[in-house]
């Protein structure tokens, strides 16, 4: 029961938040429904016993990523040039009429090919026995460890290569007069 | 009512959503807010499987390495769009066309 309630309201905030990403014309509006998204993800998660998994959803995507975007956000904001450099009028940054009607159709067509690779899919339905939901952190934990450890360091270099890079690329640089 | 189809389901509107943001909007974040949710329904995906195929875990380390990658990721084009910001006075993506012809 209870878990039924979670899972819907989670299902609800997703959807609505991915939706409300789609039609909101404020940029700092859409990334905070991206919030509310990543929340209903975060919930999505836990419904499924991947408790650690919705912890990382947390503390990464709410208390960093979008955090960033949203310092990002404010130290980009307030240019309202509504020219390219032709003198030409140009599309509004947050899209028009034509930007949507192109993107639906993308949309369309990129859903026509997921259904089309899903039902057979769908068709097979294996086996419809839940397990019980149990913790995962101690065989997560393990499994990175031993099986993944390559991944693992990989993974921490990339992340210190993109610390240094992201430093590098965004710094004001100094012009040198002598 | 949780089962793999829903959740299927759920990423599919997600993975359309950001397509959509994606095509749609001529801002460089407004991009990458597409490219997140991406992100998102692909590991929501990779949870599910674990849960309804087999309950091996495998699926929960490759959405841990998802979400490590686009942390690392948004840093970077987060960055990116700040020099780009310092340079141009704009986050629009047309003016982004110096390597274009």
């Amino acid at each position: 029961m209870f878990a039924n309630t979670l899972f819907l309201a989670s299902a609800c905030l997703t959807i609505g938040g991915a939706i409300a990403v789609v039609y909101s014309k404020n940029l700092m509006h859409a990334c905070i429904y991206l919030l509310a998204s990543l929340f209903g993800v975060a919930g999505l998660y836990t419904c499924i016993g991947a408790d650690f998994l919705a912890a990382t959803q947390l503390v990464v995507y709410a208390g960093g990523v979008v955090i960033l975007m949203l310092f990002a956000i404010m130290l980009t904001g307030g240019t309202s040039n509504k020219v390219n450099r032709f003198g030409l009028e140009k599309i509004p940054a947050m899209g028009n009429k034509k930007t949507f009607f192109i993107a639906s159709f993308a949309a369309v067509v990129s859903a026509m090919i997921i259904v089309k690779i899903l039902i057979p899919v769908l068709k097979q339905n294996p086996s419809s026995a839940l397990s019980p939901n149990e913790p995962t952190v101690e065989r997560l934990g393990t499994l990175l460890a031993t099986d993944h450890i390559l991944a693992f360091e990989i993974s921490s270099v990339l992340l210190l290569g993109a610390l240094v890079g992201a430093a590098v690329i965004s710094r004001p640089r100094k012009e040198i007069h002598d | 009512m949780i089962s793999l189809s829903s959740y299927l389901f759920i990423s599919l509107v997600l993975f359309l959503c950001g397509i959509f943001v994606m095509v749609a909007r001529k801002n460089i974040i407004a991009i990458l807010l597409g490219i997140e949710l991406i992100l998102n329904a692909s590991a929501l995906n990779f949870a599910a499987y674990t849960k309804f195929l087999n309950n091996n875990l495998e699926g929960h380390i490759m959405s841990l390495f998802i979400i490590v990658i686009a942390a690392a990721e948004a840093a970077v084009g987060l960055g990116i769009v700040i020099r780009f910001f310092q340079l141009r006075e704009s986050i629009h993506i047309d003016d982004a066309s110096t390597l274009q012809n």
